[in-house]
């Protein structure tokens, strides 16, 4: 007879998690230190989406540039566009009209809204709830669907142009937007009638993967997750850019820092964004939608027909682009996974000289040991998920 | 504000000041960088945004500004608002690291956000960060050879070629653009007839 254990031993153990794993978001490599079930400790490792961006853009014109912008963070694309065109335009001294300005804040928002709903969707899916999914993606799709009709693409709109826009809307757009607008926020309280209160919900999120303050400004957490501990930090309410300051919003906080603080942050994070988008709607006036610059600016295409000057600038700007001035800028935004900024360094040539991109999900990945640590193997996948990383923006 | 605070502390310490572009730069001396950024961080400024690597080997004369050595490692230290006492502040110290030595100190014990960021710097420019915790390469391959930002990293393109043998070596097309020489239409990137600026 085999005698009884004096005590039950577990044994450590290592496991790989990823790169292919659809709970990771994308191409992230987990390997997890774990004594049966409890994490002891997470290493991510990452660059499986390494593309060299930073290169590519030091050897392509700055206009050229707007290409590779959206293709980092390919869910909140716009903000990419716009934080890079930012930095540009400050180097430039580039005056954006008021109704580009507009624009901008209105689709950015609009673009905000589409990334959060797949951030509940697939959060909410990595627990386990599959209802949401279909749910958010319905609206998604509508959101594309007008982002499609805008700007002619879904995912990398690629509509912003230094100085501006690459054209104007729709003239039947404003209407279309203002019936998505109608319904949406009663489709904000149904997903929140579908997880927050559900006591599975509870049980999974509440008190799991909490970070506090202090070490979420040490770890460089940014957005909705470092406002989920509590910390009041909104780039558009502290450095207000594109006229984000003149707009009625408030910023949801968290108490606690833990995972249900973080999905449902971003939750209240919808509604904050369709009341800018209403705001933005309301402001719409009639006027251009570039700086008349020609030293950067394309001609307006009804010109290229009957003024050969026009053609001339044309085909410069578009095989040699435009002088930048020396100098360094950075203008920080808020994306919709927290700080990003591009530091854009000019030699006086058409070619940026260096492009830096600080990218929130790289920063706020650090964070995830921290909060893993002590908890359950299937807790990590939902603190991960609750950090919102997309992978093109980790990797860049 | 903080900013100012740390505009007297350079002054009183004999450090570069340079504000261009909203951006308010300070270069820090290479072997006492540990020190200044200890006394920036007792300042107030908790956060540490990013830390950036610049290859300045091509950085013409022409631009006005040339930097002392090779590489430049710009640190972005901000006094997050919404937290304790923070006003938003925003600093960018930088160091100038040499091509023969590039090596400088961590700042990852004073603010460990600066773990990941600072791989990244050690990875694609090749400057070691002493004291470090854990430098390993984070984007490239581990086995991968050399650091791909540097500016004398090959790109690995073709020429495109077109009849008779003629063709457009990329190398050259660019460096007409960079204003260096003349590149296939000869115009170097100055103001046109007609610009209003």
């Amino acid at each position: 007879m085999i005698p009884e254990p004096k005590e039950l031993r577990t044994e450590e153990m290592l496991l790989n998690m990823g790169p292919q794993h659809p709970s990771t978001h994308g191409v992230l490599r987990l390997v997890v230190r774990l004594a049966g079930e409890e994490v002891l400790d997470v290493v991510p490792h990452i660059g499986y989406l390494h593309t060299g961006f930073e290169k590519t853009m030091e050897n392509r014109t700055f206009h050229q540039n707007l290409t590779y912008t959206p293709r980092m963070d390919y869910l909140h694309s716009f903000a990419h566009d716009l934080a890079y065109a930012l930095s540009v335009e400050k180097l430039l001294g580039a005056e954006v009209p008021e109704r580009a300005q507009v624009i901008r804040v209105m689709l950015n928002e609009l673009s905000r809204i589409a990334s959060h709903l797949i951030f509940v969707a697939s959060g909410l899916l990595d627990l386990g709830a599959l209802t949401p999914y279909f749910y958010a993606f319905r609206e998604r799709e509508t959101i594309l669907d007008l982002f499609e009709w805008a700007t002619g693409q879904r995912f990398h709109h690629n509509y912003i142009r230094i100085g501006g826009l690459k054209e104007d809307l729709p003239e039947e757009f404003p209407a279309e937007l203002k019936k998505f607008l109608d319904t949406f926020d009663h489709r904000v309280d149904d997903y929140q009638g579908l997880f927050v209160g559900s006591p599975i919900f509870e049980g999974r999120a509440r008190g799991v993967g909490v970070i506090g303050p202090e070490e979420a400004i040490a770890h460089g957490l940014t957005g909705g997750s470092l406002r989920a501990s509590g910390v009041n930090y909104d780039v558009r309410k502290a450095y207000p850019y594109s006229g984000y300051e003149t707009y009625d919003f408030e910023v949801p906080l968290g108490e606690r820092g833990d995972t249900w603080d973080r999905m449902v942050v971003r939750l209240e994070e919808m509604r904050q964004s369709a009341r800018i988008v209403r705001q933005a709607l309301e402001r719409l006036e009639p006027g251009p939608i570039r700086d008349p610059n020609p030293h950067f600016s394309f001609p307006p295409k009804e010109l290229l027909a009957s003024s050969m000057e026009a053609v001339i600038y044309h085909f410069k700007l578009a095989t040699e682009g435009f002088e930048v001035p020396p100098g360094e800028a950075y203008v920080p935004t808020e994306s919709a996974r927290g700080e990003l900024g591009y530091y854009v360094v000019s030699d006086g040539g058409s070619l940026p000289y260096r492009v830096k991109v600080r990218t929130p999900s790289f920063f706020n990945l650090q964070a995830l040991p921290g909060a893993a640590r002590g908890h359950f193997f299937q807790d990590l996948v939902a603190i991960l998920a609750s950090f919102d990383p997309v992978l093109g923006d980790v990797d860049r | 504000m903080r900013r100012e605070e740390a505009r007297a502390y350079a002054e009183e310490h004999g450090l570069e000041v340079r504000e261009a572009h909203d951006l308010l730069h300070i270069v820090l001396p290479l072997p006492e960088l540990k020190t200044h950024m200890a006394a920036f961080k007792a300042m107030g400024f908790n956060y540490l945004a990013d830390v950036i690597g610049i290859d300045y080997r091509d950085y013409p004369e022409a631009a006005g500004w040339h930097p002392p050595e090779r590489f430049a490692v710009v640190y972005e230290l901000v006094s997050l608002p919404g937290f304790a006492d923070g006003d938003g502040s925003r600093i960018y110290p930088r160091v100038y690291v040499p091509e023969r030595k590039p090596e400088l100190e961590t700042v990852s014990d004073l603010w460990p956000s600066a773990n990941f960021p600072e791989r990244e710097v050690y990875d694609l420019y090749g400057l070691v960060f002493k004291g470090h915790p854990d430098l390993r390469r984070i984007l490239m391959p581990e086995d991968f050879e050399g650091h791909p930002l540097r500016k004398d990293f090959p790109l690995g393109e073709t020429p495109t070629l077109f009849n008779e043998g003629r063709y457009i070596d990329p190398e050259s097309f660019r460096a007409g653009l960079r204003g260096k020489e003349k590149g296939l239409t000869g115009w170097r990137g100055g103001r046109r007839k007609g610009e209003r600026r």
